[in-house]
């Protein structure tokens, strides 16, 4: 019928590729907006899976020094994070914190051996300059830090105040860093670059930060009595307290000014006004922060600039006049202009000037400065118009975050490494895509709106009184449930094998959230920026097309149950006993994690990320590898999602099925969610366990008699 | 051979009466001969039963065979559902060559309400179909149009529901089945006398005629039984109240009495050109419905 | 589609007790659709027959396991040909014809049918099938309002219902639409009804002489333009 088909079979044959190991996964936007590229949504699953140690281990990969960042971070990755088109954003910061505290971050060491002769040396201590160091002791090269302050910091140290970053925690940073053999200068002001590379540095990274004040430009402003925010910011943190008189104003709106006026409470002031150009929507400050201040008792004056300064009878006597917000200006801000004839004046006891900050570099540098005295590099490679001399931090950009600076300084360690090895500068050719789009309004609707979890701070009152940090750490099961928020943005599921693809319309059906479709061509998409990664598809589809796109989730289960496999083979235990137990409810939340501590001898529990991740074929397999009774237990209420169990449900009935057709008692196979009758896992579990020993002896008793009756 | 006694009565004005008998499951048929004893002189035609309700039994034809030798006046009850074209044309050559020449049409209940529900069920025609294919065996020819040696003559009936509960389609099919050839209609049973009122004002336009099936219920639970499990029964809640109300035993009495006081007063109010009794296993009571409704046949 | 329905486990393995070595086969086209034989279930029958190997069974078998993107095709058979050198048999997961096809292009190999081809038909909602199309050859789909009543009425009757249809539902099963009560509603819909009135004939069987062959016949060069 069909003579001569076999020559053409070639040109059929699709040649199956494996499972992939790479990940496939879209860069989730908090990852991408964040100028570290940190695994943020990695470790909040981890978080999520109560795996704290592992997600230490995922922050500090991404971040030398993340419990800096994890107190003062300005955190850009929640201004971009998806949950905030259903409800409120994830607090990934304060997450963060909790997985240093939780995880022991203190007690880790870093090592580093020297690889390289070539001694780098690194002028600035600030984060770009630590970071540096940092990752230039990792790569193996002699490095020295030259500071020209007593302690080592820069703004972490003289601007930042202690109730934002405690000082232990930076002082951990900094010993970290003698550890791992960094050479530190203190009190040594670097003039000359030539005179470095004189002493035998190879390169030197120039990282003098933004400590300059800006000056108001009026009449007054040298008066005694008027004080730049910076210097004022130094002074307290380098111990001294100076005398404020009780009724201060603090002139800006950035965090400088917040953190003066706030410092100024402290130390005791009765009142302080801050004076703002613009209005509150246009503060650069992190509005967080302004809300803080607020509780705390600052006064905030917005539209309202000051004119003049007049020293009268030991008081400062101030004009101001009121502003209006005109047309927007370069910065994309509306442009404060002022209101003609609306001239004032208040009584201040001092004034700190907080408008801004420019780096300061001496000329001898001689190192091309550009725009607002900042060093100019090529932003590639942030090497300077000088051979082997690199620039990072707010000298090059200007007053900025804590994340960008460590990020340069990172750029900065790989870039000189790159010279010093006479490597062309490996730029950054872009891995994964970025995902981008916003989630439909349908998908959010089919999301169950979960409030975000605060970190718990302290009363303003009691915050007002000292210097101690303000915020609080998340206790266990706030920060897990805080966690579970996350949508795993990216990682959802793809149809990997389009040709096996039967266009079955099966995940489209199957899909809570109504992701997949089918587009004009008659193939089913599945957008990766609507995909919740929940797995129902992937453990439905009856092609198994369909796959997560992160490795380590496509082989979660079944790595478990090969792990469960051989360790049960070695303790010999009867009757074993296999529960698939929900990781997000095992540990931190507690629900099941009663079940964790009864497991008794002969209890193996496989975590699975999610019940509905559970596929029947797993069930199976856990009674071929010789369990005498398999369980699936679910988190219930405490679910990201709804209704997960249905799908459980459906598999265990197929499963149990088959277990009655062979002989076995399909109640050897149970699901257990907790609900209100039935709200104790361990309780239940005992009575699983009772019921499959019973099973167990009467088979094993079967069995004796058996070979008697031979 | 002569015309049939029933299709003569078709043309008078009698009140017409007819029942049916369900043959044994089994060979001895001494009980349906009892019957057919008791009722040939009762009722103008005696219908006998197709496997009724898919549950396999004695044939209808065997059964009409005894009718016959027993000197009543059968109908033959023919089905679609278990026989073929062939089988169907065939039967009826037998039928007529032993002067059973009354055949009502029916599609036939469906397989799965029956006792043999993993049988293949035939359907290569259906009630209309048969009808047609009848008339076309008058004319001389089989349905594959080729000559018959010898001409049959039948007189033909064929079923109603009217109160059916979506009464236009049934309507529909009714025309087609007076197009086809149907003569007389026995309609499934009737309880509400105004669904037959409004059915009769628009069937008298047809030159046919009308018999009322008229169930007889044994109890309650009967009611509800073949409420729930006889295609096309639908017993109103009122009379199953009725039978339940009565005291145990007394059930069928009062059956019969409600069968009779329906049959009076149709015949009363001339509702229908005639009855259709269907006893259901208790044909023995037959004659005394008939006697507590008043209703004697024409004696010829 | 064609619908089909796995055979129950036990059937399953008293099929392939003589055989040691066994290749489950199954199909990516309608099979997989239908939830009966795609690769989820090749791999799920695949460990139900390993749990029932080791919980007691006397067997000894070996698996193998395979999924074609369609059984029912001879160069998608091709594919399995050092395969089939390795196994005594295959349980095909294919429809009826897959498991014909298979038997015609390996004469010296067993073949097993592992589902029970049902029907043709779509599948109304997740999980749920229901028959369509009774390929019968000879569509009257047109007088019917689109809703076939050779398929959907128990009887096939075709010239309107039976008098067992009540609530518009089967009298063999309640929980089915009377096909004929569906062709009425809508053939009124359309203001067709007297489609509805029109006698039809029996059905002509010969349409479909079993088996059936199809041959497309190539239009000859030319006959086109006359």
């Amino acid at each position: 019928m069909y003579p001569s088909v076999s020559g053409n079979i070639q040109k059929y044959v699709v040649h199956r590729i494996g499972m992939p190991s790479r990940d496939r996964s879209f860069v989730p936007p908090c990852q991408a907006t964040c100028p570290l590229h940190m695994d943020i949504r990695e470790y909040v699953d981890l978080v999520a899976q109560g795996r704290i140690m592992e997600a230490l281990q995922v922050i500090r990969g991404g971040n030398p020094f993340p419990s800096i960042c994890a107190y003062i971070c300005t955190h850009p990755c929640e201004e971009s994070c998806r949950r905030s088109q259903v409800d409120k954003p994830i607090a990934i910061r304060a997450l963060k914190r909790f997985a240093l505290e939780f995880g022991g971050d203190r007690m880790i060491q870093v090592e580093a051996r020297t690889a390289h002769s070539e001694k780098v040396a690194i002028v600035g201590s600030g984060p770009a300059g630590m970071a540096c160091a940092y990752y230039l002791r990792n790569f193996g090269y002699p490095v020295t830090i030259f500071e020209a302050h007593s302690e080592l910091g820069g703004m972490l140290r003289v601007g930042i105040p202690r109730y934002r970053l405690p000082r232990d925690v930076l002082d951990v940073e900094i010993q970290r860093l003698t550890r791992m053999g960094v050479e530190i200068r203190t009190n040594t002001r670097v003039v000359s670059l030539d005179l470095l590379f004189d002493m035998g540095y190879k390169a030197v990274f120039v990282t003098i930060g933004a400590h300059q004040s800006l000056r108001m430009g009026i009449e007054g402003e040298d008066s005694p009595g008027v004080i730049d925010g910076a210097t004022f910011l130094r002074e307290v943190n380098l111990g001294l307290k100076p005398s404020l008189g009780d009724n201060v104003a603090v002139v800006g709106g950035g965090n400088v000014a917040l953190d003066a006026a706030r410092t100024v409470l402290r130390l005791g002031a009765r009142k302080v006004t801050i004076l703002y150009r613009r209005s509150q929507a246009e503060m650069p400050a992190d509005p967080a922060e302004v809300e803080q201040a607020l509780e705390e008792g600052v006064h905030i004056q917005f539209l309202v600039m000051p004119t003049r300064i007049k020293r009268q009878d030991g008081k400062l006597n101030m004009t101001c006049i009121r502003m209006e917000l005109g047309e927007p200006d370069a910065s994309g801000r509306r442009r404060p202009v002022p209101v003609e004839g609306s001239e004032f004046n208040e009584e201040f006891d001092t004034l700190i000037s907080a408008i801004g900050q420019a780096p300061q570099t001496p000329g001898d540098f001689r190192v091309r400065i550009g725009r607002g005295s900042t060093i100019q590099v090529d932003p590639a490679t942030l090497s300077t118009n000088r051979r082997g001399v690199f620039a990072g931090g707010d000298a090059v950009t200007g007053p900025a975050t804590v994340v960008e600076a460590l990020a340069a300084g990172r750029l900065a360690a790989s870039r000189i490494d790159d010279y010093l090895q006479h490597r062309y500068p490996s730029l950054d050719k872009g891995g994964r895509e970025t995902l981008v789009g916003d989630l439909l309004p349908e998908t959010v609707e089919m999301i169950r709106k979960i409030g975000r979890i605060e970190a718990p701070l302290l009363p303003a009152e009691a915050r007002i009184k000292e210097f101690e940090p303000i915020e609080l750490v998340y206790d266990w099961e706030a920060a897990v449930n805080e966690a579970r928020r996350c949508l795993r943005c990216g990682m959802g599921a793809e149809i990997l094998f389009q040709d096996k693809c039967a266009t079955c319309l099966t995940c489209l059906r199957v899909c809570p959230y109504h992701v997949p479709y089918l587009d004009t061509m008659g193939t089913i998409q599945i957008p990766a920026d609507q995909c919740q990664a929940c797995g129902v598809c992937i453990a439905e589809c009856p092609a198994k097309a369909i796959v997560l796109r992160k490795p380590y989730d496509r082989r979660h289960v079944t790595e478990e149950l090969d792990h469960v496999l051989k360790s049960a083979s070695e303790s010999k235990v009867s009757p074993l006993i296999i529960g698939f137990c929900c990781q997000y409810g095992l540990f931190g939340t507690g629900t099941l994690a009663n079940l964790w501590r009864v497991a008794k001898a002969g209890i193996w529990i496989v975590p699975v990320l999610c019940i509905a991740k559970v596929e029947a074929d797993h069930l199976l397999r856990a009674f071929e590898i010789g369990a005498e009774g398999v369980f699936v237990a679910g988190c219930g209420e405490q679910c990201a999602r709804e209704n997960t169990v249905a799908w459980v449900h459906n598999r265990v009935q197929k499963a149990r099925k088959v277990l009655s057709e062979i002989g076995l008692e399909p109640n050897r196979l149970q699901t257990y969610v907790p609900s209100a009758t039935n709200a104790y896992p361990a309780e239940w579990l005992d009575g699983f366990v009772e019921q499959i020993g019973g099973l167990y002896l009467a088979s094993v008793i079967m069995k004796e008699v058996k070979v008697d009756s031979r | 051979m002569a015309n049939a006694l029933f299709e003569e009565k078709l043309h008078s004005d009698e009140f017409l009466v007819t029942t049916e008998i369900g043959p044994p499951k089994g060979v001895d048929v001494s009980e349906m001969i009892h019957h057919i004893d008791i009722l040939k002189d009762k009722v103008d035609a005696i219908n006998v039963t197709d496997h009724q309700s898919s549950v396999m039994r004695f044939p209808s034809l065997g059964g009409c065979l005894l009718v016959k030798e027993c000197g009543g006046e059968p109908i033959l009850q023919m089905t679609c559902r278990d026989r073929n074209r062939l089988a169907l044309q065939a039967d009826l050559l037998l039928a007529y060559s032993r002067s059973i020449v009354n055949v009502l049409c029916l599609t036939g209940d469906s397989i799965d309400v029956g006792d043999h529900k993993e049988a293949k069920p035939v359907f290569d025609s259906d009630s209309v179909q048969l009808l047609k294919m009848i008339r076309t065996l008058e004319s001389g020819k089989d349905v594959s149009g080729n000559d018959l040696k010898g001409v049959p003559k039948f007189c033909l009936g064929a079923s109603v529901h009217p109160e059916a509960d979506l009464i236009e389609p049934q309507l529909i099919k009714f025309e087609k089945k007076v197009a086809a050839g149907a003569q007389f209609f026995q309609t499934q049973g009737i309880f509400d006398l105004a669904s037959l009122r409004r059915f009769m004002q628009y069937a008298s336009q047809f030159d046919i005629k009308i018999l009322a099936g008229i169930i007889v219920l044994a109890s309650a639970r009967m009611a509800k039984y073949m409420n729930d499990n006889v295609p096309g029964i639908i017993v109103p809640e009122a009379i199953i109240d009725e039978l339940a109300s009565v005291e145990k035993g007394k059930g069928l009495q009062k059956g019969i009495e409600i069968a009779a006081k329906l049959i009076r007063t149709i015949k009363e109010e001339n509702l229908s050109h005639g009855i259709h009794i269907m006893a259901v296993g208790n044909e023995s009571v037959v004659p005394d419905i008939l006697e507590a409704a008043e209703v004697e046949v024409a004696r010829h | 589609m064609i619908v089909a329905e796995q055979k129950p486990l036990p059937e399953i393995r008293r099929m392939i007790s003589p055989y040691e070595r066994v290749l489950i086969l199954g199909c990516g086209t309608c099979m997989t659709v239908c939830d009966a034989g795609g690769e989820r279930e090749v791999s799920f029958l695949h460990n139900a027959l390993r749990v029932a190997q080791s919980k007691g069974g006397n067997e000894a078998h070996h698996f193998l396991e395979s999924t074609l993107k369609r059984q029912c095709e001879p160069e998608f058979l091709e594919m399995l040909v050092d395969k089939v050198g390795e196994v005594d048999v295959i349980l095909s997961l294919g429809c009826g014809i897959g498991v014909q096809a298979i038997a015609e292009r390996f004469p010296d190999t067993p073949v097993l049918p592992g589902v029970n081809t049902s029907f043709m038909g779509i599948s109304s909602e997740q999980g749920v099938w229901d028959e369509r199309c009774a390929a019968c050859g000879d569509c009257r789909l047109e007088d019917t309002a689109g809703i076939c009543p050779v398929t959907r009425c128990t009887k096939g009757i075709l010239n309107g219902p039976c008098a067992g249809t009540k609530n518009g539902k089967c009298e063999a099963n309640k929980d089915m639409d009377c096909a004929w009560v569906l062709i009425y509603k809508r053939l009124e819909r359309l203001g067709q009804l007297e489609k509805m009135r029109r006698y039809y004939p029996m059905r002509n069987f010969r349409a479909i002489p079993r088996p059936k062959r199809l041959v497309r016949t190539p239009v000859a060069l030319g006959e086109d333009d006359g």
